[in-house]
């Protein structure tokens, strides 16, 4: 009988940390990124007349969107700085060389949101972006959030435009020459979930 | 685009300084002896590098975030007090290799630190083929090492380090010529206060009827190294091409070629023309090579691709509307 007690007890306790567990996976949506369709894209000024446009083609991350306490949301987003594709192979191979992005020390480039909060239409993120090795700290507003069901499949879609200067991620100063220090980054993503 | 009034402004001070401080510290002393003449060498070396880095705005950071960071803060800061410790007396000669040969053992692994080549996040660089590729490379620096050495003791002579000054100067402009300028900037920068030290330090030797084969001995590991660490560096992170670099890095051996019998015997100054020009051989292909590729990629981004291909496009349209075919828009 008092065996019997203990086995009840031990169900009872494993079955309310598996449903309080199972609550707290329920609140918080994980969305993977969808490299179909998004993109991160970025343009520079050249010779302060005109902009070249460029994409990243190798992009990954994961979201987690909790409905109920947005602040705990969290955003990862990871560019292969190889990937840099500027529709000309020359520059494209310029681009990875360790006076500009310095690909084989640097291979990626991260930004992981440290603290969000809800905003009309988005979220407004702050985060570690990461690029040549350097990590500054960004806020990045993230229009979008509704989620549409496709097919039987949740997805999720947000779009941001972010500032930098290049000199302020140890990219050297000569080598920014003709290409404006300033950088504009585009990111369209959207997430499938898991 | 590279600045080359900058550039020369650099190489100036940093020989200036390197030769100033070998002057200055002989001067001092008024007579020279092996190790006070060694010091001079290296310190000279030292102080000029750090005065053109300066110019060059290529002071590295601590801790070093680069290939070229780990070169020149971690890789000649060594080699330098290899050859200072080489200046004294007492040191065991086979200590002071068993310290060059620990350099460059590990001297791939200081200027891979923390790349994709030994974190695993490149596929094509597994760690037995990094493994492997860093021992040859070890195995390499050390055997010119010592070879030059060798030559260096038993035929003595500005030559050696010289081919070695040219070979590097080759190497950093077709390093900056593959897409790596800082990398390139940093041998013109060692080349300047190598040969700046050589000649002071051989004007001071002569002056106070010393022989300056210790300063030869010094600058020659200094150059030997940095000219391995600028080939690395450009063959790992820039676009140098490995056969270039196996070319450059293995042409100062040609030196060797003088110790044929029908050669030995020249007169010391044909000898060191002879490995000069000898050395200079495959370094003018390496460079014309070098300068081929740099304007074929250049091209493109200069604007000068294009154009040509529309002409050939045009013209071969022309033909065959001639011939009464149809032509591609």
């Amino acid at each position: 009988m008092r065996r019997m007690f203990s086995v009840w007890v031990l169900t009872l306790v494993v079955g309310i940390a598996v449903c309080a567990g199972e609550q707290s996976a329920i609140a918080a949506d994980e969305y993977d990124y969808d490299l179909v369709h998004s993109s991160v894209g970025f343009k520079a000024r050249h010779l302060g007349i005109s902009w070249i446009h460029g994409r990243f083609n190798d992009v990954s991350g994961k979201f987690s969107l909790d409905r109920q306490q947005p602040s705990k949301s969290t955003f990862k987003l990871t560019i292969k700085a190889d990937s840099v594709d500027t529709a000309n192979k020359a520059r494209d191979e310029h681009l990875r060389q360790p006076d500009y992005f310095d690909t084989k020390q640097y291979p990626t480039i991260e930004f992981k949101s440290t603290s969000t909060k809800v905003i009309e239409g988005g979220y407004e993120v702050t985060g570690d972006f990461t690029m040549h090795g350097t990590t500054q700290k960004v806020t990045i507003v993230l229009m979008g959030g509704k989620e549409h069901d496709f097919k039987g499949t949740k997805r999720v879609a947000f779009s941001t435009e972010l500032a930098l200067k290049r000199s302020d991620y140890g990219f050297d100063k000569r080598a920014i020459g003709p290409i404006g220090d300033k950088a504009l980054i585009f990111i369209d993503c959207e997430g499938v979930r898991k | 685009m590279p600045d080359l009034w900058l550039y020369v402004k650099a190489m100036v001070s940093a020989a200036a300084v390197s030769a100033l401080c070998v002057l200055a510290t002989v001067v001092v002393r008024r007579k020279t002896d092996r190790s006070w003449l060694n010091t001079a060498c290296v310190s000279g070396i030292g102080f000029g590098l750090a005065v053109g880095c300066g110019v060059l705005s290529l002071l590295p950071v601590w801790p070093p975030a680069n290939g070229l960071d780990r070169f020149l803060t971690v890789l000649v800061p060594a080699v330098l007090s290899i050859e200072l410790l080489a200046g004294i007396q007492r040191v065991p000669l086979s200590f002071l290799w068993a310290l060059r040969i620990g350099l460059a053992t590990a001297a791939p692994l200081i200027l891979l630190y923390g790349s994709v080549y030994l974190s695993g996040f490149d596929n094509d660089w597994p760690l037995r083929r990094t493994s492997t590729v860093m021992a040859a490379c070890s195995a390499l620096l050390t055997g010119v090492w010592a070879l030059l050495g060798r030559l260096a003791q038993r035929s003595p002579g500005v030559s050696i380090p010289f081919a070695v000054c040219l070979t590097t100067q080759c190497a950093g402009l077709t390093v900056m010529m593959a897409g790596y300028i800082k990398g390139g900037a940093a041998a013109l920068l060692l080349v300047a206060v190598l040969l700046a030290t050589i000649i002071a330090a051989r004007l001071m030797a002569r002056r106070f009827g010393e022989v300056a084969e210790n300063c030869t001995l010094a600058t020659l590991g200094v150059g030997v190294v940095s000219l391995f660490g600028v080939l690395f560096i450009g063959r790992f992170f820039g676009r140098l091409s490995t056969g270039s670099a196996l070319i450059m890095l293995l042409a100062p051996l040609i030196c060797w070629a003088t110790e044929l019998p029908q050669l030995r015997h020249r007169k010391p100054w044909v000898v060191g023309w002879l490995r000069i020009t000898l050395v200079s051989v495959p370094l003018v292909f390496v460079l014309v090579e070098a300068k081929r590729d740099f304007v074929r990629d250049m091209a493109p981004l200069l604007g000068q691709g294009e154009p040509a291909t529309i002409e050939l496009t045009a013209q071969a349209g022309d033909r065959t509307a001639g011939s009464g075919e149809a032509a591609f828009p």
